[in-house]
């Protein structure tokens, strides 16, 4: 194989294949779609290029707000400050201008390549992409201090220190079992089912042209149900350390059997949803990378309106519940946690709290909050989560 | 490289076709309008309301001399609201008219199932045109994943099939712009057929060229001081964040007051205040006091302010 003329195709699924560890969905077709506009903008368009592939390689406003960074610490490494470096390894040429310039050559002189030998199209393919996901894809590199890596086999070894196969199992059947007794909410919206309530006109009508017009086969219609929309804000800070796994188990049975949005937070929040939504070992890692540069105390109103503001803020309406694990203990001003909660109360959700003690935290914050918190849980087991999917709805 | 050059000069060519009708995109913006119309893909924008993701479409059809066809998606919308619907009552009619005309002649199925007794709705009416043609799907987080799901085939391969008479595709493919606020998660599926762009607030300058180039009329010292209000005014918590559309209005109502510049008077800026915050509680939020703070320019509370207030409340 000709590895000079598929470096800039390795660059590419290099880069897909980071964009890929960080959540983004980059198959195939957005690759080939990003070799096109390569192709079609020129190598002097570093500008045009990033806007191009950003509105290809994104899907979503999470992405997009990743994507500034992820381009960065790909494309041009060396502006990155605390990186951590991989000594004794060769890494493949990552200039964003000579990828593209290499490209159209090859693309000028097809003789020079292998014929019939496709350019790597996925990460899989690509030789060495393993260590382009390794170096420069991992979340790792992004706390850069070796303190941090510390931390992240720290809690590696607390998520392998629990859970049988058969807690794993226990933990799904309940999580399946409370999703299916969240109360759904009706909605204006009606639609076809038989037997129904409702007489469909138009369909009936539809129907009736085959019989003349005479309408011998009435439709029918039934009101529409919606489950609710399921929030859980996991508290991960220090005075947590030994519950988050718990709380995390728990989120991601959620995320799986409802759909939940899950959300990390300590002093600041993080969205985890894609990495719970997986099955994969290393989502302890990966969350813990995500939650890199989380220090000092918890801030749960800041987390909370924050949540508020921008990651909930189309979502929040009277079909959400929003489900809190933590302990109460806030930094932040003990009124603030009370305002944050109103304001998720304001949109119409429903606020309950999962605490991991026996009884409700004596935090002067969440006392004060009691107004806004339709219900308080312990929650330091399954057990606990058994007995509260009694009452939950 | 002659064909990057070409592309590079018709892509600047939209942005000043876009800029020529009013609306002022920014260099990405203008590369993945064009790219999305190059690759002929769909685009998805996403954004916070009164961003300008609809004035986009409405500005691309405008600057390309497209016709727009524009569909606006809400819960419980259907087939034949979106696509398609059979002229029932003319199906009726042409069954009854030939039973007239003779007993023994029945219409036939395939006479009343042509393409005369089908009503084009929306969608249809955008792939049928023989022109250029830009499709609004507006809001598509209100429609159901029914509905998401059957615009697949639309989006991806510019085709409708109709299964009483086939499948009806595209003579001219339209540009498509799908807009959405977030309200409800759209699915892979669609999102991976789609360039996408998130549209956030302008920048200051950006915002006062937007505001100057559609309130010409204006004074540029009344455009500067309310855009740089309003800019610090959505860095605020509120329930319904001020978009361009807001600012817009503000101007304009200002300038009808004959203003010149922010007025002084506290009490008739608040006065004019209704045409940027819509809820009851952001109007309850912003006090007197905290507009002056905001004309200013301070995002909080000084300190000797505070303790004023604290000697001021004992």
């Amino acid at each position: 194989m000709n590895t000079q003329a598929n470096a800039p195709s390795q660059s590419l699924a290099g880069f897909a294949a980071m964009l890929r560890e960080h959540g983004l969905k980059v198959g195939v077709s957005e690759q080939q779609a990003m070799l096109q506009a390569a192709l079609a903008l020129g190598p002097l368009q570093g500008q045009r290029l990033y806007a191009a592939w950003r509105a290809m390689a994104c899907h979503s406003a999470r992405d997009w707000r990743q994507w500034p960074e992820l381009f960065e610490r790909y494309w041009y490494p060396q502006r990155l400050k605390g990186q951590v470096r991989v000594s004794g390894q060769m890494r493949p040429s990552r200039d964003l201008r000579q990828a593209v310039q290499d490209l159209h050559k090859n693309m000028e002189a097809p003789a020079a390549s292998v014929p019939g030998k496709a350019a790597p199209h996925t990460a899989s393919d690509a030789p060495g992409s393993s260590q382009h996901t390794e170096d420069a894809g991992s979340l790792r590199a992004m706390g850069g201090a070796s303190r941090h890596e510390v931390e992240v086999e720290a809690l590696h070894q607390r998520d392998g220190q629990m859970w049988l196969p058969q807690d794993l199992g226990t933990l799904q059947q309940l999580a399946k079992h409370i999703a299916a007794r969240l109360r759904p909410r009706p909605t204006r919206r009606w639609h076809s089912a038989q037997p129904g309530r409702r007489l469909d006109l138009r369909q009936t009508l539809r129907r009736s042209v085959a019989w003349g017009g005479e309408p011998l086969r009435p439709a029918w219609m039934v009101q529409r149900r919606e489950p609710p929309r399921l929030f859980i804000l996991a508290d991960v800070s220090r005075s947590m350390e030994s519950h988050a796994p718990l709380f995390l188990r728990i989120a991601r049975a959620f995320a799986v059997a409802a759909q939940a949005r899950v959300f990390v937070f300590h002093t600041r929040l993080a969205e985890i949803t894609l990495l719970m939504q997986r099955d994969s070992s290393a989502i302890q890692e990966k969350i813990n990378a995500v939650t890199a540069g989380f220090g000092a105390g918890t801030r749960i109103a800041s987390s909370l309106q924050d949540f508020v503001r921008v990651h909930a803020k189309a979502q929040l309406n009277r079909s959400a519940r929003v489900w809190i694990f933590s302990d109460g203990f806030d930094t932040d001003n003990p009124d603030a946690l009370p305002a944050a909660l109103q304001a998720v109360r304001a949109r119409g959700a429903r606020v309950t709290w999962f605490h991991p003690t026996r009884a409700v935290p004596a935090a002067a914050a969440l006392q004060r909050s009691h107004a806004c918190v339709e219900r308080f849980y312990p929650l330091a087991s399954l057990s606990d989560l058994a007995v509260a999917s009694r009452s939950l709805n | 490289m002659n064909t990057s050059t070409a592309d590079l000069d018709s892509e600047r060519a939209l942005r000043e076709q876009l800029q020529r009708v009013g609306y002022l995109a920014d260099a990405d913006l203008a590369t993945t309008t064009w790219l999305a119309g190059r690759l002929q893909r769909p685009l998805l924008v996403e954004g916070d309301a009164g961003v300008g993701k609809t004035a986009l479409a409405t500005a691309l059809a405008k600057a390309q001399g497209a016709e727009l066809v524009r569909l606006q998606c809400f819960e419980g919308l259907d087939l034949s609201q979106a696509a398609y619907e059979w002229n029932y009552g003319r199906q009726l009619m042409a069954i009854r008219l030939t039973e007239a005309r003779s007993a023994s002649a029945s219409a036939k199925e395939s006479d009343v199932f042509a393409r005369d007794y089908l009503l084009e709705r929306p969608l249809l009416k955008a792939i049928s045109q023989s022109g250029p043609c830009v499709l609004l799907i507006d809001e598509i987080d209100r429609a159901d994943e029914a509905f998401e799901a059957y615009l697949l085939e639309v989006l991806a391969d510019y085709q409708i099939t109709v299964p009483e008479l086939g499948t009806l595709r595209a003579q001219h493919i339209p540009q498509v712009i799908l807009t959405s606020n977030g309200t409800r998660e759209l699915s892979d599926a669609l999102r991976r057929r789609c360039l996408y762009h998130y549209l956030d607030y302008p920048t200051l300058a950006r915002e006062i060229a937007i505001v100057k180039s559609a309130v010409p009329e204006a004074d540029t010292r009344l455009v500067e001081d309310c855009v740089q209000f309003v800019q610090r005014l959505r860095t605020e918590d509120l329930a319904k964040t001020p978009g361009v559309a807001e600012t817009l209005d503000w101007v304009r109502a200002l300038h009808q007051l004959s203003q010149h510049t922010l007025p002084e008077d506290t009490a008739v800026l608040l006065s004019t205040l209704g045409c940027l915050l819509k809820t009851r509680e952001d109007r309850f939020m912003l006090t007197g006091e905290r507009v002056r703070q905001l004309e200013e320019g301070r995002r909080s509370v000084g300190v000797a302010e505070k303790t004023d207030a604290v000697m001021a409340a004992t």
